[in-house]
């Protein structure tokens, strides 16, 4: 009897603790993003530029008359601590996510989401298999890694480079992208002198660039991150080592004129989603000045803007739909056709993928600036 | 590129390297020589170095204020300071209350404080990458045939086998190394004798973070990029140079950290970039398999 009355208790307990969606209650999105580790400056942008938005879509009403609360956690860059911060949103109830940068990061997350129903939206994961899982709910604002192939292969063929040395640093990423590019270079022509992988925890990476002049390529096609580039960038000009090198959108960085010096930097190509100042739409031109008078600064790179995108069609899809998981779904794959935003116009396919051709070539100019070529 | 070309380019990358590794191993082995403890927060005073040279070069500006030559002289001798206070502390802190306990509890305080100090160093600094400036010292490059030396590359190595070779002349040719000689070989003969023990450990707690510090500070200047958890991967690989080379022998510690420097880049260079780690600590496996003291074996047997 005392058992049952114990338990009657606790289902009540169970029963109250239960939330109630009312009307005026917020509705939660949540940010995943690298808010310390090494991608910490990516992940703290893409914070503040979600920060920013939310707090207009709140100054002008919410979304139907609902305001919308940001919910942040921070994955660290690292897919052990990505798992916990999914877990965290999940039971913080969210019903959609922005984020991550990293691939294998996302990779981690995905299912996490996927069990909870939660709609996810990357913002810098462009590996391909992402969306090739059958994930209903996934969806990426940045192109995916073959897109950037091409684009990287087509750059590599149009500049009139013949020898490539291909470097990767054995990330899911860049390995990937890495494996992409040489296969259509295989298919065009393109011989390949070198392909190996750095170890993205070293400093020094002397040796593998004697051994890259020593395979003497026209051009370094490198598709790591940021701050590897910079200290090879570096140490090639330590070496006196003069070939031009071009890389990945994951070295879209202006922290990588910093690291590596105006001097060493100058004439640096890579492909990438197009940068911050060149994104001519009226609600980028609004972003960067809220930002620079916020934070006295420019988001480092367009993944934080990729992130507002993902935050801003989360917005609209709840606008259309409700704050609804499947329908939002159902809606920006189906409904989302000619919607303006940061970075360009959005579309899904039914992958999840972004539709469209976002890829452009950049080269880092004598005095440090990333320019639109 | 020629053979030979090669060959002395890989040579003097694992020289470089090597010798960075042989100062911060020189802090393992002397702690260990004295107190029989590994100072696992050793690699972490090593990037405390790294990001205190930050400090004063970049964010006070010395370097352009001052010019190159005096602002990494006046930052070195302000690092090496600093830092060395930072390991008086750690000693007062972190291990002399648990001088009379367990040797166990010592390895698990210097766990912990290296914990501390790491983190520590991420929420004063941040966790981003920090960059030095990349126009610091003047890119000057020597050309020998085919082969290009930096100088930048050249006054690392010269500075760390200064430092090194100065160390040596202390410790074998003044009474302050001979007691640390003593207390290295029998901490309680060495007290009958009227060596101050409690004094040699907080020498060697100054001279071992002074020389980790300023290996940090050589890593800022030559590679112009640092982050917080850099104290990890150079701490691991200087802890099995050390132990390589001996651990508690001085000598040891040089030769070893240079070995594998070499082994690194001469693995690097000739079989594969990703499989370095691999080859390394297999050849230095091997060299323990045959050798389990270490290259230069303590003189002293029932130390080990």
């Amino acid at each position: 009897m005392r058992s049952l009355f114990c338990s009657c208790l606790l289902l009540a307990a169970v029963l109250l603790a239960v939330p109630s969606v009312r009307a005026d209650e917020p509705v939660k999105i949540g940010v995943m993003a690298p808010v310390t580790g090494d991608w910490a400056s990516e992940g703290q942008d893409m914070v503040k530029v979600v920060e920013i938005l939310a707090a207009e879509v709140n100054a002008s009403g919410g979304i139907n008359g609902v305001p919308v609360e940001i919910e942040v956690a921070d994955d660290g860059g690292t897919p052990k601590t990505a798992a916990l911060a999914a877990q965290k949103l999940v039971t913080s109830g969210v019903i959609a996510v922005v984020g991550t940068y990293g691939s294998s990061v996302t990779e981690a997350s995905q299912d996490i989401y996927d069990e909870a129903g939660v709609i996810q939206v990357a913002t810098g994961s462009t590996k391909i298999s992402l969306t090739g899982k059958g994930l209903p709910r996934f969806f990426r604002t940045c192109p995916r890694d073959d897109e950037q192939a091409k684009v990287l292969a087509a750059n590599v063929q149009k500049l009139g480079f013949s020898k490539v040395a291909l470097v990767h640093d054995n990330t899911s990423y860049a390995k990937g992208l890495a494996e992409e590019t040489r296969e259509i270079f295989k298919n065009s022509g393109i011989t390949e002198v070198y392909y190996d992988a750095i170890n993205p925890a070293d400093r020094d990476f002397t040796v593998s660039l004697t051994r890259i002049k020593a395979a003497d390529p026209d051009v370094i096609v490198f598709t790591g991150y940021y701050p590897q580039v910079s200290l090879i960038l570096r140490q090639k000009r330590d070496l006196d080592f003069d070939v031009p090198i071009i890389g990945g959108d994951a070295t879209n960085n202006t922290a990588l004129i910093e690291n590596a010096g105006k001097e060493a930097a100058s004439g640096y190509m890579f492909v990438s989603p197009p940068a911050l100042a060149d994104m001519n739409t009226e609600s980028a031109k609004n972003l960067m000045a809220t930002f620079q008078s916020k934070h006295n600064a420019q988001p480092s790179s367009v993944w934080a803007v990729l992130a507002g995108d993902a935050f801003l069609v989360l917005v609209e899809a709840m606008k259309a739909a409700g704050p609804d998981p499947e329908k939002m779904t159902e809606w920006l794959k189906t409904s989302l056709t000619d919607y303006q935003g940061l970075s360009g116009p959005i579309a899904f396919d039914e992958h999840g993928d972004r539709i469209g051709e976002v890829y452009r070539l950049y080269e880092v100019s004598a005095d440090g600036v990333f320019v639109l070529q | 590129m020629p053979d030979f070309e090669f060959f002395l380019q890989q040579l003097s990358n694992g020289l470089t390297r090597g010798s960075i590794y042989a100062l911060i191993a020189l802090g393992y082995t002397m702690v260990y020589g004295v107190m029989k403890l590994i100072n696992f927060a050793h690699g972490e005073l090593f990037a405390l170095g790294a990001y205190l040279g930050y400090t004063l070069l970049v964010v006070f500006g010395l370097g352009g204020s001052l010019g190159p030559p005096l602002a990494i002289g006046l930052s070195i001798i302000m690092v090496v300071g600093l830092v060395s206070l930072a390991g008086y502390l750690l000693e007062r802190v972190a291990y002399r209350p648990l001088r009379s306990s367990d040797r166990l509890a010592a390895v698990v305080s210097a766990l912990g404080a290296s914990i501390f100090l790491q983190n520590a160093i991420m929420l004063q600094w941040g966790a981003q990458y920090r960059a030095f400036g990349a126009d610091l010292l003047p890119n000057v490059v020597f050309h020998i045939g085919g082969f290009n030396l930096p100088l930048v590359r050249v006054l690392v190595f010269v500075a760390a086998v200064a430092v090194m070779a100065a160390l040596h002349v202390f410790v074998h040719r003044t009474r302050l190394g001979l007691a640390i000689r003593a207390a290295a070989i029998d901490q309680g003969a060495a007290k009958l004798m009227g060596v101050d023990v409690q004094k040699v450990i907080i020498l060697v707690f100054i001279i071992g973070p002074a020389l980790g510090g300023l290996a940090g500070l050589l890593v800022g200047v030559y590679y112009g990029q640092i982050n917080f958890n850099m104290g990890q991967l150079y701490g691991l690989k200087a802890f099995t140079a050390a132990i390589v080379g001996g651990i508690g022998n001085i000598t040891g510690a040089m030769v070893g950290g240079l070995l594998l420097g070499l082994l690194e880049a001469l693995g690097e260079g000739y079989i594969s970039v990703i499989w370095k780690d691999a080859i390394t600590f297999l050849v230095l496996i091997l060299i323990l398999v045959f050798r389990p003291t270490g290259l230069l074996k303590e003189r002293v047997a029932e130390k080990l």
